[in-house]
């Protein structure tokens, strides 16, 4: 330690260090402090609560308040923790500037009398003085990229933020500005003649505050994008709130006619599916063995009997050929049906596909016969076909099931 | 041409492509040059590469708007409508339930038990999502929680709104398709000139 006199240092030694033992032995209660805002004061005896206020670790800001941690103290904390709610930025410059300039001063005026311990001593001060306005900045990029890298996930809402984020540019603005403070001819000046200052505040301070000044650009930089994406965020937000609620209270709302302009907005150019097909090419003998093995791989039918027989009986017994026409087309829609369920190997809504291929049968009729031809096929073949069948009750006390939409698929063989 | 085959299957079949839904496809779709030529291949199709504002999705639309294309166009564009108000009040449900403090974006992860749990406890939140799924854009008949997130969740996948990684495992990623849709939104205010803010009031900034 610097030759201060030894019963003032020696007295100093003995206070701090009872004082930092203080912390360490009420260490969960004060951390419970810090967490609730305010000390339980049940929790200490009375001689203790009386040896931390004397310490000045814990303070009663007003008289109707209860006791909290001192702000120099949760400040320690916060930062020991690194708790981006609670971590203060010091961006005071102009203070320790002034500081250093006094200690060269008086480091220089010691040296000149010759006092040599003075002097020592004088220049342990300066080197702290200058590490701790490089720590300054340190600490305070130290939390800025933790609040940054966690995406300010220390506050919940968008809104809380943004609004951190605004307060960290201002953080680092006001330390940009310090830095802007410093004068490194001022400095050079200052260190003429003396190695040691020179050294101290010219290459060490000099290379350590450019390397802080990159930081703090760069955080900048990511400060502002990502302040951007918030606000982004937000607009999605509120564009997603205001326009459901918008067509909540105009439900019969319709854009214009956006697909029949002849300037036709890209947004609204989706094309329709085409699903590229392929088949065996026949003209390959090379494929022949693939197409053979295909074929011999197709469920058989046990009997070759169609099973059209069924319901053509109907349509013979019509002798208005034109209504036979008629049953005859809705049969062939009906298969062409089953064809499309085995072809696409899904299920698939009779109701969809009627719409889908604008068949103009009534959708009674349309169920009626896709059922009818359901019951007509043999049983190995039925075997092949899921049915499901969408239905309700006719009323609330009519249990009777009314048929609204017929679902096929599909079974694996 | 013959190693976009796969990517352009997909396209072809009306697949938006996006960063999630197909990375690989997507970082090829953003070379200008690789545009160029799948724009070539198409042309007899009548089709050519279309992206949003962005470029965070690319899709088909025609080259030229015969009758047919507008006709499957305007058809198209109905079906947009009708789904603006299910998909925007999914989107905010989901965003109150699993409390998250913004909205959904393409990437963002859906757990689907999660969502399932903490409806469960919430009537209001139940009664919104019950409503939510007889729409007829989701068409759902069921009664049961389950079976109705199951059947949100399985048509939004089956509209492109969603990725399932894996068929058995009940989570969701969302795609950049949601990008399109806000675009589409955001420009049918912008044209109709609707009361629609996406900007915080002046309050709410100081």
């Amino acid at each position: 330690m610097a030759p201060l006199e030894p019963s003032l240092a020696s007295n100093l030694f003995s206070i701090g260090a009872e004082r930092l033992a203080l912390l360490g032995k009420h260490h969960k209660a004060l951390m419970q402090g810090y967490l609730d805002g305010h000390i339980d004061e049940t929790a200490f005896s009375e001689a203790a609560l009386k040896k931390l206020i004397a310490a000045r670790i814990l303070w009663r800001p007003d008289e109707q308040q209860p006791l909290a941690l001192r702000p120099l103290v949760s400040e320690l904390i916060a930062s020991m923790v690194a708790d981006e709610n609670r971590r203060q930025i010091n961006a005071d410059v102009a203070e320790k500037l002034e500081q250093i300039r006094n200690r060269v001063q008086a480091y220089r005026d010691a040296q000149f009398k010759g006092d040599y311990s003075v002097a020592e001593l004088q220049l342990q001060r300066l080197t702290e003085h200058v590490h701790d306005l490089s720590g300054q900045f340190e600490e305070a990029i130290d939390s800025l990229w933790h609040r940054l890298n966690s995406d300010f996930g220390f506050v919940s809402s968008l809104d809380d933020k943004i609004r951190e984020n605004e307060r960290a540019q201002k953080q680092l603005r006001r330390l940009l500005d310090g830095l802007d403070l410093l004068d490194f001819n001022e400095l050079i000046e200052l260190s003429e003649g003396n190695n040691h200052l020179r050294k101290l505040l010219v290459s060490q301070l000099q290379n350590q505050l450019s390397s802080h000044h990159s930081s703090l650009l760069e955080v900048q930089k990511r400060l502002v994008q990502l302040l951007a994406k918030f606000r982004q965020q937000q607009a999605r937000s509120m564009l997603i709130a205001n326009m459901a609620a918008f067509l909540r209270q105009h439900p019969k709302y319709q854009p214009a006619d956006y697909p029949n302009r002849s300037e036709l907005p890209t947004l609204f150019n989706q094309a329709a599916a085409i699903r590229p097909q392929a088949a065996i090419a026949l003209d390959k003998a090379s494929e022949r063995a693939v197409l053979a093995e295909l074929v011999r791989a197709l469920p058989r039918p046990s009997s070759i009997e169609l099973p059209e027989q069924h319901s053509a009986s109907f349509a013979e017994l019509m002798v208005d050929e034109e209504i036979a026409a008629r049953q005859q087309a809705l049969k062939t829609d009906v298969e062409n049906f089953y064809l499309r369920v085995i072809d696409q190997g899904g299920k698939l809504s009779a109701l969809e596909y009627l719409a889908q291929q604008k068949l103009d049968w009534d959708s009674e009729i349309w169920l009626y016969q896709i059922l009818a031809e359901y019951q007509a096929l043999p049983l190995e073949e039925k075997r092949m076909f899921g049915i499901l069948r969408d239905e309700a009750p006719a009323s609330n006390v009519n249990q009777l099931l009314l048929i609204r939409d017929i679902q096929i698929a599909l079974k694996a063989a | 041409m013959l190693q976009h085959g796969p990517l352009l299957e997909r396209l072809l079949a009306g697949d938006f492509i996006c960063q999630i839904s197909d990375e690989d496809g997507y970082r090829h779709l953003s070379d200008e040059q690789t545009q160029q030529e799948i724009n070539h291949y198409l042309r007899p199709l009548n089709r050519r590469l279309v992206s949003n504002d962005d470029g965070s999705v690319f899709y088909l639309g025609y080259h030229e708007l015969s009758k047919e294309a507008r006709e499957h166009l305007s058809s198209q564009f109905a079906l947009t409508v009708q789904s603006l108000l299910p998909l925007l009040e999914w989107l905010q449900l989901v965003q109150e339930t699993l409390g998250r403090d913004s909205a959904l974006t393409a990437g963002d992860t859906i757990k689907l038990q999660e969502f399932v749990l903490r409806t469960e406890d919430n009537q209001s939140l139940r009664q919104r999502l019950n409503a939510l799924a007889s729409d007829r854009f989701f068409n759902s008949q069921s009664e049961q929680l389950d079976s109705q997130v199951k059947l949100i969740f399985r048509r939004l996948k089956e509209h492109g709104y969603l990725l399932q990684p894996h068929s058995e495992r009940q989570y969701y990623i969302v795609t950049g398709k949601i990008d399109h849709l806000l675009d589409v939104i955001r420009f049918i205010r912008d044209e109709e000139q609707l009361p629609v803010d996406d900007t915080p009031s002046q309050e709410a900034l100081l």
